[in-house]
């Protein structure tokens, strides 16, 4: 180390120690902005933050909301939303319920529930906290039970990001590339368009993977695992979901063979490892009659 | 371009001290959220948390993180609505605290966002937003959920692991 490099170094110690703490943090960035313009070498920080972000868990909150909208709008797009104040509102506080006690209470724009106005059988989880259950779903439900394990599911799909996992590579590379074109307050015309084509790319792989192909088994099980956990700690008795589960084994007609059985495991092997769950977990929360009338008197329009 | 070796050293020191300064720095994540008297849900509330709020941890409780306010306010938050702002990450990839929150300003708003619903909405009629719109605007206060729960004889404080 040469004479104005120990110089350079020892005051920079001097500095730190000065200082000290965070405003050392400012004091180093001073020091060091001195070197170059740093607005200049601010626009080429986002850009190497943009090739930074790889993976699904990188996607910010507010841009997983905005997948999360799109997703939902296409759902409401293909099943009506179920007119019933009261019923939606009873389905939100069962849902929140439960929410609040999974690993992800808080979520970007808060944790919401719709009621779907068909007899298919289905629940779906769109990323962002926007959740989905059939009048078809609910009138299989025998009680709170089973509606709050089916929810605790379909949250424990969004607390671990399940949907953003489905998309595929490339248009994970898309969308990182084309977010991290430039550093500007809002896109032009010709940026916004390829922006739009990522965006695109992404609804249709979170789409197609909850309507059609359904999510990889291992994150059923693994949201069914979250559920009886979350159900646990709520306070609900977690049989609730193989009481659900029980009505689908065997059953293949049309209306609950569309969604259901096209997206999940089999209802026989998800019992067999709930069960397994709910045995470990033991002692578990009991049934109550209070839950269950109340249930009953929420969810008496539709029956 | 050679760096001179003191200089890569002294950029070395400044780099790790950075990053043990801005360890105990948070930002709150989501769009709003509540600083709380005690590490729970149903705990009375000290203030309201917006998107960007700057916050230092000075404490840690199961999912809850005890912090301080940029005006001094004490409280508790939930991990879930926070995280560890962008300069932390920057200087651990080599960046400085000026050049990132330079980027902070400029990255506010980007990504998948309005603008880019908004370009999606015109082109994709198949998709219901004003059902989403109606869906968001349904909201179940901690009161009504609490009242739920004491009413189903369910509890506990919720805030998962």
């Amino acid at each position: 180390m040469n004479a104005r490099a120990r110089s350079a170094f020892g005051f920079l110690l001097a500095v730190i120690l000065a200082f000290g703490g965070c405003s050392i943090i400012d004091k180093g960035a001073e020091i060091m902005g001195k070197a170059g313009d740093a607005i200049d070498k601010g626009d080429k920080v986002v850009k190497a933050y943009g090739k930074l972000r790889s993976a699904f868990g990188d996607f910010t909150e507010e841009e997983e909301y905005y997948i999360g909208r799109s997703v939902a709008a296409l759902i409401l797009g293909r099943y009506p939303a179920l007119d019933n104040a009261a019923l939606n509102q009873y389905v939100a506080k069962v849902g929140n319920a439960v929410a609040l006690f999974s690993d992800r209470p808080e979520i970007y724009a808060g944790w919401h529930f719709q009621v779907l106005n068909t007899d298919e059988v289905n629940a779906l989880a769109a990323p962002g906290g926007m959740i989905f259950i059939t009048k078809g779903l609910l009138k299989r439900c025998p009680d709170e039970e089973s509606l709050a394990l089916i929810l605790a599911h379909e949250v424990g799909h969004v607390a671990a990001k399940h949907g953003l996992q489905s998309i595929r590579k490339a248009n994970l590379t898309g969308a990182f590339t084309s977010i991290g074109i430039e550093a500007i307050k809002t896109y032009g015309p010709a940026q916004l368009s390829q922006i739009t084509a990522a965006f695109e790319g992404v609804l249709s792989d979170v789409v197609g993977t909850l309507i059609e192909r359904g999510y990889d088994r291992k994150f059923e099980y693994e949201a069914d695992e979250s559920a009886v956990l979350t159900g646990c700690r709520t306070g609900y008795d977690p049989a609730g979901i193989t009481r659900f589960l029980a009505t689908m084994v065997g059953d293949k007609t049309t209306a609950s063979g569309k969604g259901w059985f096209k997206t999940h495991p089999s209802p026989e092997q998800r019992i067999d490892r709930v069960d397994s769950e709910i045995i470990r977990l033991r002692p578990v929360p009991s049934i109550a009659a209070i839950r269950t009338q109340r249930f009953k008197a929420a969810v008496a329009s539709v029956r | 371009m050679k760096i001179p070796k003191s200089s890569a050293l002294a950029a070395c020191v400044l780099a790790v001290i950075c990053l043990a300064a801005a360890a105990d720095a948070l930002v709150v994540k989501i769009q709003t959220t509540q600083l709380r008297t005690q590490p729970q849900f149903f705990a009375p509330v000290v203030a309201n948390l917006k998107a960007g709020d700057s916050l230092t941890q000075v404490g840690e409780s199961g999912a809850w993180l005890q912090v301080k306010t940029a005006t001094g306010l004490n409280g508790w938050v939930h991990r879930s609505a926070v995280e560890v702002p962008r300069y932390a990450l920057m200087a651990s990839a080599g960046g400085t605290k000026t050049q990132a929150t330079a980027s902070e300003a400029a990255l506010a708003g980007k990504g998948f966002s309005k603008q880019v619903e908004d370009n999606y909405r015109a082109g994709h009629a198949e998709a219901n937003f004003p059902a989403v719109d109606r869906m968001l605007l349904v909201k179940i206060y901690m009161s009504q959920v609490k009242e739920f729960l004491d009413q189903g004889k369910l509890g506990g404080q919720g805030g998962g692991r």
